[in-house]
């Protein structure tokens, strides 16, 4: 018997990607709709105008900002506690996501990673984890 | 010069009114209003109503609020609109209802702010506030209000030297204040033993989101507070014979970037300090002429960074002004004589109409006993809405 060709099933790799505008090179994230250095407009569908390159962010290094360890979480979470931080990547951007570290400082070095942060039916949404390396 | 006097307020109790339908307990509020102006009998005399409401068609599934607020009070055929700007809504109201007078569309305004949230349980309400927040970069994380509030803390405790003491202080006064206000959500005092000192303050005033605690974020309240306008050069004055008028002399608002980390420094609160200049310019004042505000203390971090943005203290030292009691009732620059949301509960909608109402009580001289600020010239009210993204200042006077 031949064995299952699984390289049929695409498996998607969590990732989460800045924005950059076509004409000045400005990164976003997230992306807006007109560039704000230069004014460029962004078209989601990609039919009137050309898309913006989307850049990956996952492996980048970067600061901790500030952190915070909740609680009261909305609905669709069950943990008992989620960390959050605001972190600085080292090519400028800065992002807010879920902490991987349970001791977080302001001013540690982390990396940033894609994971699942939301699952909603039928869907997996990706963002920002960080963790220590 | 045409101004805009305000002739009547409303207030419902803030606290749990989930047994209520939403759009009487803002006929409530607003037939408050209508009794403090006297005008019940001739009510149509009001030409618009400004209704503020944020989750409405989320909490309570009813759209078109301002029409149904307006045949609930038979004010038919007065022009209505809904106002939506998150938590900064009833702030909005009061300015729309301004800027109606003021462009001449209409000569006397019902402004009503309500909201029910308490239909629901907190981890939706929670959910729902969040909402507001950037859906891909922060709701998605399942990040909220809280947790921003608690990570601008962090960063300013770490920046300034704040302490959890201090917060725990400005807890204390503002439950002082709601103590003595009939409408507050929570009437009770809290000392610094109960909330910090004791060993069992660790359970009393458990973490919410670190460094926040219980007793540094106001609670989910229901409620409604309705203001009636009317132009001080208008022949419809007439009406409005039973309350001395105060008027709207300043507002000014301004938005700051949708996601907090896309900000240059976060902890600098650029909508905050923006809408109290244009206030200020307005008003022809400026913070040294303010008497008392109302400050949007969500979160109780929000009234020291609001209190530095408009000038009151300069940047890291509104916690000296604390530690002396400056901004109690009996010192030199009262804030949040209403309790402030801490102590008087945050109906979404209702918070920045409520806030002006305060205004208005103060400076008619009708607080209750222990929280009457001492002869008041200008009194200025900060609505906050999202975070720090979009920020309505009113300021208000006796002449």
């Amino acid at each position: 018997m031949k064995d299952i060709d699984f390289s049929v099933y695409k498996v998607e790799k969590p990732e989460v990607y800045a924005h950059k505008c076509p004409d000045c090179g400005t990164l976003y994230y997230p992306v807006p709709m007109l560039c704000r250095h230069c004014g460029a407009r962004r078209d989601p569908s990609g039919v009137f105008f050309s898309s913006w390159e989307k850049v990956p962010l996952s492996g980048l290094k970067g600061k901790l900002l500030t952190w915070t360890r909740v609680y009261a979480l909305p609905t669709g979470f069950d943990d008992r506690y989620l960390l959050f931080g605001i972190v600085e990547l080292e090519n400028g951007l800065r992002a807010s996501g879920r902490l991987l570290v349970e001791d977080p400082e302001i001013g540690m070095k982390l990396v940033a990673k894609a994971g699942i942060v939301r699952e909603k039916v039928g869907e997996d949404v990706y963002g920002f984890m960080f963790d220590r390396k | 010069m045409r101004r805009v006097a305000i002739t009547g307020i409303g207030h419902t109790i803030f606290g749990n009114l989930s047994d209520f339908d939403l759009v009487d307990v803002m006929g409530y509020a607003s037939s408050e209003a209508l009794d403090d102006a006297g005008i019940r009998k001739e009510r149509t005399i009001i030409d618009q109503v400004i209704v503020a409401n944020m989750g409405g068609c989320f909490l309570n599934h009813q759209a078109g609020i301002a029409s149904s607020l307006v045949s609930r009070l038979g004010l038919e055929p007065a022009q209505a609109e809904l106002v939506e700007n998150g938590p900064a809504s009833g702030g909005s109201a009061v300015k729309m209802g301004f800027a109606a007078i003021m462009s001449g569309l209409a000569d006397v305004v019902l402004v009503t702010g309500g909201e029910i949230m308490r239909t629901v349980p907190g981890w939706e309400g929670t959910d729902f506030v969040a909402s507001l927040l950037h859906p891909e970069a922060e709701y998605n994380y399942g990040l909220t209000l809280p947790a921003f509030g608690a990570m601008f803390t962090r960063m300013y405790m770490e920046r300034y030297g704040l302490t959890e003491r201090d917060l725990a202080l400005l807890s204390v006064k503002d439950h002082e204040n709601g103590e003595k206000n009939p409408f507050a959500h929570v009437r009770i005092p809290c000392t610094m033993e109960g909330i910090y000192e004791s060993p069992d303050a660790n359970v009393v005033n458990n973490f919410i989101a670190e460094p926040l605690r219980l007793y540094d974020m106001c609670p989910v309240s229901d409620g409604s507070a309705s203001l009636i306008m009317c132009a001080s050069d208008s022949p419809k004055m007439k009406y409005f014979k039973n309350k001395k008028p105060v008027f709207i002399v300043g507002v000014g608002s301004a938005t700051d970037t949708h996601c907090v980390h896309e900000r240059k420094d976060p902890l600098e609160l650029k909508a905050v300090s923006m809408s109290a200049e244009k206030a200020y310019k307005m008003a022809g004042v400026s913070a040294k002429d303010i008497s008392f505000a109302e400050l949007h203390d969500a979160f109780i971090i929000l009234e020291i960074a609001i209190s530095e943005e408009i000038g009151f203290f300069e940047r890291g030292k509104a916690k000296e002004a604390i530690q002396k009691g400056v901004t109690r009732i009996t010192g030199k620059l009262p804030i949040n004589t209403s309790g402030g949301l801490k102590a008087k509960g945050h109906p979404l909608g209702a918070t920045g109409v409520s806030q002006v109402h305060e205004l208005v009580k103060q400076l008619r001289g009708e607080a209750e006993k222990g929280r009457q600020v001492k002869d008041p010239k200008y009194g200025m009210a900060v609505n906050f809405g999202g975070f720090g993204n979009n920020v309505v200042t009113t300021i208000c006077s006796k002449e």
